[in-house]
């Protein structure tokens, strides 16, 4: 077991989170999981999943506390049925209505602009979903998480970057990721206070240009090396109130770790997973840390942060739309 | 005298935390903190939501959505509660249990390779046979063309003018039957392996390598008759409905539900290498042969194909219709019964056709 630190231990230094799970646990969950997933035809696989997160929440520690994880597998069975009545069904009528009706080529065509617009839609709403739902299911020492980001914005700023990337063939996108890592990161909320990105897409021009150039002479290979570089600046440009985090992971540890996961999941036919999970999370905070003064008694609980408010058709695709 | 535990009080309203001491009382807990406030817990209004697995800290929680909250990081105090509590004791995991879950743990583990299993021998064979004769026709066809798409694209396939040819030996064998649910299409492909497939919906794809390696017309007419069957009696729409149910499988056991698409699709891919149960293979010769004889078509063709696929089995071009047509004595023995049983054929298939110009069909493409 953890020693428990006295509260407020360091107002300031290197704070880290630590991870406390094991393989086996959750490979124990997982099974059971799966057993009651078959027996029940697939209804049980959300309160399968509320289980893992739970677990996962519950094993990570910062500050001597461990995270709490609030959300039910009612909440997400009807995210669930949500997605499929709001894009789920229209698009798979947009897919074989034409053909099984036999409409004229250019209704045909009308449709397939149609798939392609819901999609450029729904991709963001559910990113934004998702991301509003966690956060308001996940505490620390009794403080909710939230998101406060609109989804319209969110909505204009993913179709925009979607434009411009394939306008610019590619070239936008290290802008684009981080405005979007931007966009989600200064929006999150811990009871009152907010959480603060100044990273520019334009640092990563340059290494994400390299690594285009490098794909074809390094299979690819060049990629790990990038988003190991592209998480670590999304990283270090991140902010929780005076305190700033910052990474120390290398493209190399990243390379051998995705390498040694890719060998395990091959050689077990896929029973690795849960240790595969809890070496991904071992990973990430080993190399994590938040740096500077913090003032955690400062923190308020913010009411709002948990109740699932908003207008009628963004309250009803915001609350409870996990799709992760 | 109750016994007393340390531990941690969150408010709910601040993220600091008290240290409290926590005095387990017959139906509640008595909470004080360290600013001296006692707060009153009965047992009915709690609820756990830590503290289930070795290691963990216990939490208990107690009002509505924001919730304060106790945080005991020793589970001996989980043990003690059982022994204090005289109602609502239920609410609250007990560790002395928790042998008792490893063991349903593993249980719940053998039953899963149990059911998966079963599943993979019995139910998707079942399943997919059940499924198959309700695909409709046109499912089959469209089916049918993707395969088609990725196994003999267009590039790939020798004219069709020029092998006229063997439609008219489909023809042949297709008359007795009266109408049928499928238009049979030949596609030559032009590669020099051995090897012939059907694809649902009517496609049957032979490579240049067969067609060459046949020494009759009779012999080819056995080959599409074979493979004609696997489309009537639906055993290729089988053999994908069953390597898209292992794809479910698959996922259902790994919890990935994204892997099972790019599974399902490589099937039609994989097409070609798909292999129809023992019983599927007999069925289709049984049937294909019937099919000859109905259509007066000498069955020696047949049987001769046969033969030489087992007389020239190590020849490197072979080894993909052996995989798939596993080729054996007592196959050929089956093959020849059926054939003595019926009368000879009155008269030859193709009697105007040089077989020997078969190999113009399909010149093997310039090195």
């Amino acid at each position: 077991m953890s020693g428990v630190s006295p509260p407020q231990a360091g107002i300031i230094g290197i704070r880290r989170l630590s991870f406390h799970g094991s393989g086996g646990s959750l490979f124990g969950i997982h099974i059971v999981n799966v057993f009651l997933t078959i027996v029940t035809l697939g209804v049980y696989y959300f309160w399968g999943k509320v289980k893992v997160r739970r677990y996962l929440l519950h094993e990570t520690e910062f500050e001597g506390d461990r995270f709490a994880y609030h959300g039910t597998g009612k909440e997400l069975l009807i995210g669930f049925l949500k997605a499929v009545l709001v894009f789920g069904i229209p698009l798979m009528l947009l897919n074989s209505a034409p053909q099984l009706l036999g409409w004229r080529p250019e209704f045909q065509f009308l449709a397939i602009v149609l798939i392609y617009a819901i999609t450029v839609v729904f991709i963001p709403v559910a990113v934004v979903g998702t991301r509003r739902y966690r956060l308001s299911r996940t505490s620390w020492r009794g403080i909710r998480f939230s998101f406060r980001g609109r989804v319209v914005e969110f909505i204009r700023l993913f179709v925009l970057g979607v434009l411009l990337t394939t306008i610019t063939l590619g070239l936008y996108y290290p802008i684009f990721a981080t405005r979007r890592y931007g966009f989600l990161t200064s929006h999150s909320y811990f009871g009152t206070q907010k959480a603060d990105f100044n990273g520019r897409g334009r640092d990563l021009f340059w290494s994400y240009l390299l690594a285009l150039l490098l794909t074809l002479p390094t299979l690819g290979l060049c990629w790990f090396w990038f988003t190991a570089k592209k998480r670590r600046y999304f990283w270090n440009h991140s902010f929780f109130a005076s305190a700033r985090f910052q990474s120390t992971m290398t493209g190399s540890l990243f390379f051998l770790l995705k390498l040694s996961n890719l060998l395990l999941l091959v050689v077990t036919l896929g029973l690795a997973w849960p240790w595969v999970v809890v070496r991904n999370i071992r990973f990430d905070f080993q190399y994590l840390a938040l740096r500077g003064p913090l003032d955690l008694a400062g923190i308020q609980q913010d009411a709002q942060a948990a109740s699932a408010t908003g207008e009628a058709l963004s309250g009803f695709l915001d609350t409870g739309f996990d799709l992760g | 005298m109750p016994s007393e535990w340390e531990g941690y009080y969150l408010d709910g309203r601040t993220a600091s935390r008290q240290r409290a001491v926590i005095r387990l009382m017959r139906s509640g807990l008595q909470v004080t903190t360290e600013g001296g406030v006692t707060l009153w817990w009965p047992y009915a209004e709690i609820r756990q939501t830590q503290g289930f697995y070795a290691g963990e800290q216990v939490r208990l929680e107690r009002g509505g959505e924001i919730s304060e909250a106790l945080v005991v990081s020793d589970q001996a105090f989980l043990t003690d509660l059982h022994r204090t509590a005289s109602e609502g004791r239920t609410r609250f995991h007990d560790p002395a249990r928790r042998r008792l879950r490893l063991q349903l743990t593993f249980l719940a583990a053998a039953a899963v390779i149990a059911i998966t299993g079963a599943f993979y021998l019995w139910g998707i064979p079942a399943l997919a046979a059940l499924l198959a004769p309700r695909v409709p026709v046109a499912w089959e066809e469209r089916l049918g063309e993707a395969v088609i798409g990725q196994v003999a694209p267009p590039a790939r396939r020798c004219d069709p003018l020029r092998a006229r040819v063997l439609d008219d030996i489909v023809q042949r064998l297709t008359a007795p039957l009266g109408p049928l649910p499928y238009t049979f299409r030949v596609l030559v492909v032009n590669d020099a392996i051995i090897n012939a497939f059907a694809a649902p919906g009517g496609y049957v794809v032979v490579f240049r390598g067969l067609l060459e390696h046949t020494g009759s017309s009779e012999e080819l007419a056995g080959v599409l008759a074979h493979e004609m069957q696997h489309i009537l009696r639906r055993h290729a729409t089988r053999a994908l409905l069953e390597h898209a149910s292992t794809g479910l499988l698959l996922a259902a056991l790994s919890g990935d539900p994204s892997g099972a698409i790019p599974y399902g699709l490589e099937g039609a891919r994989l097409l070609g290498a798909l292999h129809y149960s023992r019983g599927h293979e007999e069925e289709a010769d049984r049937e294909g042969m019937r099919m000859m004889i109905a259509a007066g078509i000498d069955p020696q063709g047949m049987v001769k194909f046969f033969e030489s696929v087992l007389k020239d089995r190590d020849l490197p071009d072979f080894l993909k219709y052996l995989s798939a047509h596993p080729t054996t004595a007592d196959r050929i023995e089956k093959l020849k019964a059926l054939a003595r049983a019926s009368a000879p054929a009155s008269a030859r298939l193709l009697p105007d056709y040089d077989w020997r110009d078969i190999k113009k069909i399909c010149p093997p493409p310039p090195r």
